[in-house]
């Protein structure tokens, strides 16, 4: 598994979510909704002799403003297992990556918030484990 | 040869390299205790009797042609020659292989829960054992 290719091709799935920008890098100031593709915690050796490691992926999904009333509405959709806006949909549309892991899943959400710029963000954390 | 890592056990079946899908094997050499105690003998005795070796693996299944089901599954209820190497390489008197003939007694084509990938996990009896050392 080569981080920079799964982190590459997991920003690609989700930038198939029409209207999601999406970053491989914490931005300075982030354009709402957006999703960062975190670094990747790797556990080696799941399989002999180098075989295969196991990984989990941060996902940062940022909404709006957390004054803002409609980024609940817009959370709803991104949080979705199914649909053209559902995040887990999204990365799990191609497990491998193009081939860069044998397989992956969108293992959970949790809420929370994520300051910019000084600005109070509602956000979500998407976990994704890898095997490859 | 000091104190060596096990995760680098080379793991052949038939003549396909399965060890990238491993994630463990034991191979467990047991010889029947034969109990031989006489009246006059005031604790149990015994003599070594017949060899019972098993193989066990935990395996990440695939499907793929000639790959880890297809190995199995279409081995069950007949032999197979495993060869194990403790560390993938040369075979030498300090990384000796174990080749051996192990009976298909079991194969998990389905093993699978929600948060683990696919895989299995068997214990097979061994009928033939040779040890090499090059």
């Amino acid at each position: 598994m080569v981080p920079s290719t799964v982190r590459a091709n997991l920003k690609a799935r989700l930038a198939t979510i029409t209207g999601l920008k999406t970053y491989d890098y914490i931005p300075d100031s982030v354009n709402v909704p957006g999703a960062v593709v975190g670094q990747l915690d790797l556990n080696f050796d799941a399989t002999f002799n180098r075989g295969f490691d196991n990984a989990t992926c941060t996902i940062l999904l940022i909404v709006g403003r957390m004054s803002e009333s409609a980024g609940q509405t817009k959370l709803d959709g991104y949080l979705a297992s199914t649909g053209s806006t559902s995040v887990k949909a999204a990365i799990e549309g191609d497990v491998t990556l193009g081939g860069a892991v044998q397989t992956l899943r969108v293992t959970n959400a949790t809420a929370g918030s994520v300051q910019v710029a000084s600005t109070d963000y509602l956000a979500y954390r998407y976990n994704v484990e890898l095997i490859g | 040869m000091a104190i060596f890592m096990g995760n680098k056990v080379a793991v052949i079946v038939g003549t396909t390299t399965i060890t990238t899908f491993v994630s463990s094997v034991s191979l467990s050499r047991e010889v029947d205790a034969v109990e031989i105690t006489a009246m006059t003998d005031s604790l149990n005795n015994f003599i070594g009797g017949i060899e019972r070796p098993t193989v066990t693996l935990e395996v990440f299944n695939d499907f793929a042609a000639s790959s880890v089901n297809s190995l199995f599954e279409d081995a069950l209820g007949s032999k197979l020659a495993i060869k194990l190497i403790p560390v993938s390489g040369t075979v030498t008197a300090t990384n000796p292989s174990y080749s051996m003939s192990v009976l298909v007694s079991q194969w998990q084509p389905i093993n699978g829960s929600i948060d683990s990938p696919a895989s299995a996990s068997i214990s097979l009896p061994v009928t033939a054992l040779t040890k090499a050392t090059s």
